[in-house]
């Protein structure tokens, strides 16, 4: 399960609640979690509640499996960063939203549901926040097959 | 020939003219003083009459759906009182069988006008955060007035029950000036950090707290109405001393008036730079308790002639 | 312009922070410059808490689309005659933003920029240079 280097024993018990989930300790300070996209939301409840981590941002990146997902928590007393990693379809782009235990990911899911196209089910605001009052819908800027408007001939 | 002499009184010498001038000359050393408080070279001595000049050189933009009329006008209510309030003081310290019973009384509701000025044009600039600058101007007005008030009955009571400015003058004139006893000390104090908040200067300057509200109930104006307000605290700057003279130290008929002056505006200067702003609630709070204690206690002292 | 009003816009020019999508490196340099430690109130430079205080307004970042109208409006808002600073190599060029989704064309296609004073972010005492150069050129 783990890889390389030792896990720290703040993980220690976390993989009889969550099993088959799989560790991997990048470096001293970076530990990432991978999960299924079900049971992604009860990890994160998990490290923010029972843990007492504090949620820092969330990550969306289009890769060939899909789209991953990251949401990075920090342990301020170890100063150790854990991200939750799952991958959602790109025919099926959708995940639990954490607000509901968790008002800081508010933005930064918004953000992520107008750049990448990611429906974050349960999100009480999905408005865009970043691209202009005119931008398209279903129109995402970060896809790798995004053919829409770029450089600045379009402007102003 | 007399109503001549009158304009010229209101408005060269001693009246708007005069007064502005020097006004500006004492901005330009202010901050050349908290310029060198702060290691810094400064700006030039002129600067403030270079920052008027510019100010009368730009266009004045009107804020959509702004009551024209009270937006401009308002900013000509401070200068008119600002006026009237120097040639006043000048006539009462020069010629004090000029004067009138009750006249202290006048100078107290002339003195309301800048700050009833800044309120208006706050208001009128249809912008929540001059309204917010235009209400803490209003409250920090009520602040300071409390105390400054029951210093001005403890120096009416020092000078023998006198309403006159005229006679105050005379019997610090005839006697000793009221600073150099107890109470006039207190009274000194009180109307110090009085006059700092009427300045606009830091610790009260919370009305126009930038970048807290963006230059607060001052924030829609520019060009020629910014420079009338702007005339105002400059004119400001060279009365409110006039008045602590006038009222503690003897009056400024003399040449001595001049050291005694540079002091009083030392002193705001020094206040200026050495404090951190405070929160309007917390001035509120300074004034009505602390200085207020302060001031009846000095009226207390002076009631037994101390 | 008459000579007097010219003598009071070079004597007096209060500085506006626009910050137009930027990375925000400029943005922290120019809180630098309006410290003590590099004294701009000696060219009467003051910062303005109001656009409709400013006479310069100091403008960073790569325009993006979003804020384009808004920056705009700041350029509406601020009394004529006024400078247009360009802070930053953001303001010179659209450089690796070039193909950007977001991109809402160089400067000088939306304002009269006046003078660019490139780098990334440009030192204190580069900004100070360029808008004195600014000044000079009035």
């Amino acid at each position: 399960m783990t890889d390389r280097k030792p896990a720290p024993e703040f993980l220690n018990g976390i993989a009889d609640k969550f099993p088959g989930i799989s560790v991997k300790v990048h470096s001293p300070r970076r530990i990432y979690i991978r999960i299924d996209r079900e049971r992604a939301f009860d990890l994160a409840q998990y490290l923010y509640r029972q843990k007492g981590c504090r949620f820092s941002t969330a990550t969306g990146i289009d890769t060939r499996e899909g789209f991953e997902i990251l949401y990075h928590f920090s342990d301020d007393a170890t100063g150790i960063y854990y991200s939750v990693k799952t991958v959602v379809p790109k025919d099926d782009p959708k995940i639990r939203s954490l607000v509901v235990f968790l008002p800081a990911a508010d933005w930064i899911e918004r953000e992520i549901h107008e750049l990448l196209g990611i429906e974050f089910v349960g999100h009480p605001n999905p408005r865009p926040l970043l691209t202009p009052e005119d931008w398209p819908a279903e129109s995402y800027p970060l896809r790798r097959d995004y053919e829409g408007e770029k450089g600045g001939k379009n402007g102003g | 020939m007399n109503g001549l002499r009158l304009l010229f009184e209101f408005i060269v010498f001693p009246g708007f003219l005069f007064t502005l001038t020097i006004g500006l000359l004492l901005s330009g050393i202010d901050r050349k003083i908290t310029a060198r408080i702060q290691w810094r070279t400064g700006p030039p001595w002129f600067q403030p009459f270079a920052d008027l000049i510019k100010l009368f050189g730009k266009e004045t933009l009107l804020p959509e759906g702004a009551p024209r009329s009270v937006f401009l006008l308002s900013p000509l209510l401070g200068v008119a009182g600002m006026t009237v309030i120097s040639v006043m003081l000048f006539r009462m310290n020069f010629r004090p069988e000029a004067t009138f019973v009750g006249d202290l009384i006048v100078l107290i509701y002339l003195f309301a006008l800048p700050p009833l000025a800044v309120f208006l044009g706050g208001s009128a600039s249809r912008n929540p955060l001059a309204a917010v600058g235009a209400s803490r101007e209003m409250t920090l007005y009520f602040a300071y007035e409390l105390p400054l008030i029951i210093a001005l009955v403890g120096i009416v009571a020092k000078a023998g029950g006198a309403l006159r400015i005229g006679d105050i003058v005379a019997a610090q004139l005839a006697g000793r000036p009221f600073l150099y006893s107890l109470s006039g000390v207190i009274f000194a104090a009180v109307l110090i950090l009085s006059f700092q908040a009427k300045l606009g200067l830091v610790p009260f300057d919370s009305p126009e707290a930038e970048p807290e509200i963006m230059a607060g109930p001052y924030i829609e104006y520019s060009g020629g109405a910014l420079a009338l307000f702007k005339i105002t605290k400059a004119m400001m700057v060279f009365v409110l001393p006039l008045f602590f003279l006038t009222l503690l130290w003897g009056g400024f008929a003399n040449w001595w008036a001049v050291l005694k002056f540079l002091s009083v505006l030392v002193l705001f200067v020094l206040i200026k730079n050495t404090n951190p702003r405070l929160r309007i609630d917390q001035a509120l709070r300074v004034f009505w308790i602390g200085v207020t204690a302060l001031s009846a206690a000095g009226l207390v002292l002076a009631l037994f002639k101390l | 312009m008459p000579n007097i009003r010219l003598w009071g816009l070079k004597r007096s020019p209060w500085v506006f922070h626009v910050s137009a999508a930027s990375c925000n490196n400029c943005d922290i340099e120019i809180l630098d410059v309006l410290t003590p430690k590099w004294d701009v109130e000696r060219f009467g430079i003051v910062l303005a808490g109001s656009p409709r205080h400013a006479d310069a307004l100091l403008v960073t970042g790569v325009i993006n689309r979003k804020t384009l109208p808004r920056v705009l409006k700041v350029y509406e808002q601020t009394p004529k005659p006024c400078l247009v600073i360009g802070i930053g190599t953001c303001s010179c060029s659209p450089h690796m933003f070039e193909d950007s989704y977001n991109l809402a064309g160089p400067y000088d296609r939306h304002l009269p920029v006046d003078i660019y004073i490139p780098g990334c972010p440009p030192k204190p005492e580069a900004i100070i240079m360029g808008i004195v150069k600014a000044l000079r050129r009035l």
